[in-house]
């Protein structure tokens, strides 16, 4: 079952979301993320292998988002349990010889990577997460209002790959589109393959005041 | 040295933190902030008639104001964390140390709102602490492209603690980190330093020692 | 069963020596309240519609109730101990069920992932057997026989201790523990959680403590208790659902969880339930 974005017209329903930009998820870190207004644990594990959990530890409910990686596994934060790569947990501290029963388990969701970008789907697709030819990931910013105020002021649709491309800063770029809850939306940026540091800069301020631009129309007058 | 401290403060914890990881060691002096509110007692107003915390005193100097008891403690006991002696370094540094006040008067304040009670217009904190977060992920992002891990170059400096603790504290006043890679990732180099102290509300990195047990076998 | 049972309990609203003729305005489950005192300095508190609420001043605070008691407040002997240090730590707030804030004070597995290095360290983890009832007689939970490996007990402990406990549930938005007091072996430090529920998903906390420590200046006392509460605080405002969960299901305890498992036992029996949920999602 595919959920579209709050009845927009411009955009096909997705299999894949970005949610990051590689980069931006190193080694043994865990960020939160939100996909279809499922909250979930993105993160990557020492081996470099991702993943999206759901953000909630079945032990007293915390938020595996504010945990920890070591090696291949995740911890939460509150009282340490350690869930192995299916989500199964594995070791509980407090007991640390018992085998935890199978029933403790983290719901896995379905996460890849692809062109620098971290993408995830709520169920198996059976495709790969869209290409996007030769662009670069530059960075990510989250704007108080939703994409279709963004997609408006840029004059461009969103494609069926969830994309915005337009030029910032005379730059080509494609806007990777996350919605949000409560009317947000996060824009996960690459640039042309070759753009110079110099012009990357100056993408970024063009992305700001287009951010600008979009919070102030969600402004009443 | 001595530093009259409260352990829930950001501001305080940026001079321990600087004294952690500068490898000096300062005597602290805890101040009743709440529920007693001693630092606007007489004694403290004497010391320091703003009625602020945290207060430092050295052989007979006294000094207020955060960046200015980092830069004091900096130039007399670790002076790599003033960064380099060039004009532009200096303005830098001395950009970001002004910054933190933004950071202390919006996030600082919504802080103390949501904790302590303390009174404040919190929705005009809240939208001032994101703009502030907002600009320091966008100076992050800058820093990135021209190949820096740190808001004033390649190595930690006092404009990065002075601005540090408030960034990881937001969520205590209502203001979501979520947003903000770039932030997260310098948050956590500036966790992974060596000699690092936390404060209440800034977890300790677990993953940066191995897991202490073996994994219990399943059959 | 009234339609809430909680009405009928009693709940911090103040530190009696911070109590003003003016008064201060809180609320209570909802209700807005205002703590104020009189001219001999003692608690009064109004409800929102101008009516008085019974009151008492007790542990360093003013407590309220917006139903009728069928009982006094509980009990603490060691309050009136001589030699004892009584220590209002200083109110905070926190985006949490009142309940979870108490759970939270009554778990020890906890120690070594979220106050590192002062209340437990790894690989000191695993939290031996111990011993938990609901006391009929009094109708309280308590645990006993609890035991913990600590790098820093308390500021007055000389370095690491293995540390025993009690922790007891008078009320059900009250936690008790004694521990153990380094400088009197025999006695016990009495610390307290007492917790002010605003709505089901915000509260105040109250802590106090009644400690045998002869040498820590108050503030430090202060701050110690303060440094715990907070690095508790992020845990508290991340937690989910926002109710605690009285139905299993949800939630996965383990052995070293008897005393939170006693706990919302206790709370489903007696419909305390402000703050909780009942349905497992």
């Amino acid at each position: 079952m595919q959920n579209d974005n709050r009845g927009q017209t411009t955009q096909m329903p997705q299999n894949w979301t970005a949610v990051a930009l590689s980069r931006d998820v190193p080694p043994q870190v865990v960020i939160p993320s939100v996909v279809d207004g499922r909250e979930l644990a993105v993160w990557r594990s020492q081996s470099g292998r991702v993943a999206a959990w759901d953000d909630r530890c079945p032990h007293r409910g915390m938020r595996l988002s504010h945990g920890f990686v070591r090696g291949e596994a995740l911890s939460c934060i509150y009282h340490g349990w350690s869930y192995n790569e299916a989500g199964l947990c594995q070791r509980i501290p407090a007991h640390p010889d018992l085998v935890p029963p199978d029933a403790i388990r983290v719901p896995v969701q379905v996460a890849a990577e692809s062109g620098g970008v971290i993408w995830v789907a709520l169920q198996e697709t059976g495709q790969a997460p869209p290409s996007l030819g030769e662009f670069v990931p530059m960075r990510s910013v989250t704007v108080e209002a939703p994409a279709t105020t963004v997609a408006a002021l840029t004059g461009v649709e969103i494609d069926t790959a969830g994309a915005l491309s337009v030029d910032l800063a005379e730059t080509p770029c494609v806007l990777l589109v996350q919605n949000l809850p409560a009317d947000r939306v996060a824009l996960h940026v690459l640039v042309a393959a070759g753009t110079s540091a110099a012009a990357q800069a100056g993408v970024s301020r063009a992305l700001e005041d287009l951010r600008r631009r979009a919070e102030s129309e969600r402004q009443p007058a | 040295m001595i530093l009259y401290d409260y352990v829930l403060s950001p501001d305080c914890y940026k001079v321990r933190l600087l004294a952690a990881l500068a490898g000096v060691k300062i005597t602290l002096r805890p101040v009743d902030f709440h529920p007693g509110g001693e630092h606007k007692t007489a004694p403290f107003l004497a010391m320091n008639p703003s009625g602020t915390i945290p207060i430092f005193e050295d052989d007979g100097v006294i000094l207020t104001e955060s960046s200015a008891i980092l830069t004091y403690l900096a130039a007399k006991a670790g002076p790599a964390w003033l960064g380099d002696d060039t004009p532009e370094m200096r303005g830098r540094v001395a950009q970001w140390l002004a910054f933190s006040q933004r950071l202390s008067a919006s996030i600082g304040k919504a802080r103390v709102h949501d904790m302590l009670n303390k009174p404040a217009d919190i929705e005009a904190c809240r939208k001032a602490g994101t703009q502030c977060l907002r600009e320091i992920e966008a100076a992050l992002v800058d820093q990135r492209l021209a190949g820096h891990d740190f808001l004033a170059g390649d190595r930690p400096t006092i404009a990065d603690l002075a601005c540090f603790p408030h960034s990881m504290l937001a969520p205590d006043g209502g203001i979501s980190v979520d947003p903000y890679p770039a932030i997260r990732l310098w948050t956590r180099r500036v966790r992974a330093l060596p000699g690092f102290i936390e404060m209440p509300g800034i977890h300790r990195l677990h993953d940066l020692k191995p897991e202490p047990g073996p994994i219990p076998e399943r059959v | 069963m009234t339609a809430n049972p909680m009405i009928d309990e009693w709940y911090p609203v103040g530190i009696l020596t911070e109590l003003s003729p003016e008064g201060r305005d809180t609320m209570l489950m909802g209700e807005p309240i205002t703590v104020a005192c009189d001219a001999a300095g003692d608690p009064v508190v109004t409800a929102g519609d101008g009516r008085s609420l019974p009151v008492r001043a007790r542990y360093g605070h003013a407590w309220t109730s917006l139903g009728t008691p069928a009982k006094e407040l509980f009990d603490i002997p060691e309050a009136d101990q001589p030699g004892r240090r009584l220590v209002d730590v200083g109110v905070v707030r926190v985006k949490c069920s009142p309940l979870r804030a108490v759970e939270n004070f009554l778990d020890i597995a906890h120690f070594p992932f979220v106050h590192t290095d002062i209340l437990g360290a790894e690989p000191n983890t695993e939290v031996q057997r111990y011993e938990v009832q609901i006391r009929e007689e009094v109708d309280e939970v308590w645990a006993t026989k609890v035991k913990f490996y600590q790098p820093q007990a308390a500021k007055s402990a000389e370095g690491g201790i293995t540390t025993d406990y009690m922790y007891r549930v008078p009320a059900p938005t009250v936690s008790i523990l004694y521990k153990t007091c380094p400088p009197r072996p025999g006695e016990w430090d009495v610390i307290t959680l007492f917790v002010q529920p605003l709505a089901e998903d915000l509260c105040e906390v109250w802590p106090w403590m009644a400690l045998f420590d002869d040498q820590t200046p108050m503030t430090d006392l202060i701050h110690f208790q303060q440094m715990i509460f907070l690095q508790d605080r992020s845990i508290l405002e991340n937690q989910l659902p926002r109710l605690l969960p009285l139905d299993p299901g949800m939630e996965i305890p383990t052995r070293a969880d008897l005393t939170s498992v006693a706990y919302r036992r206790w709370l489903k029996r007696h419909g305390f339930t402000y703050g909780a949920q009942l349905v497992a999602a």
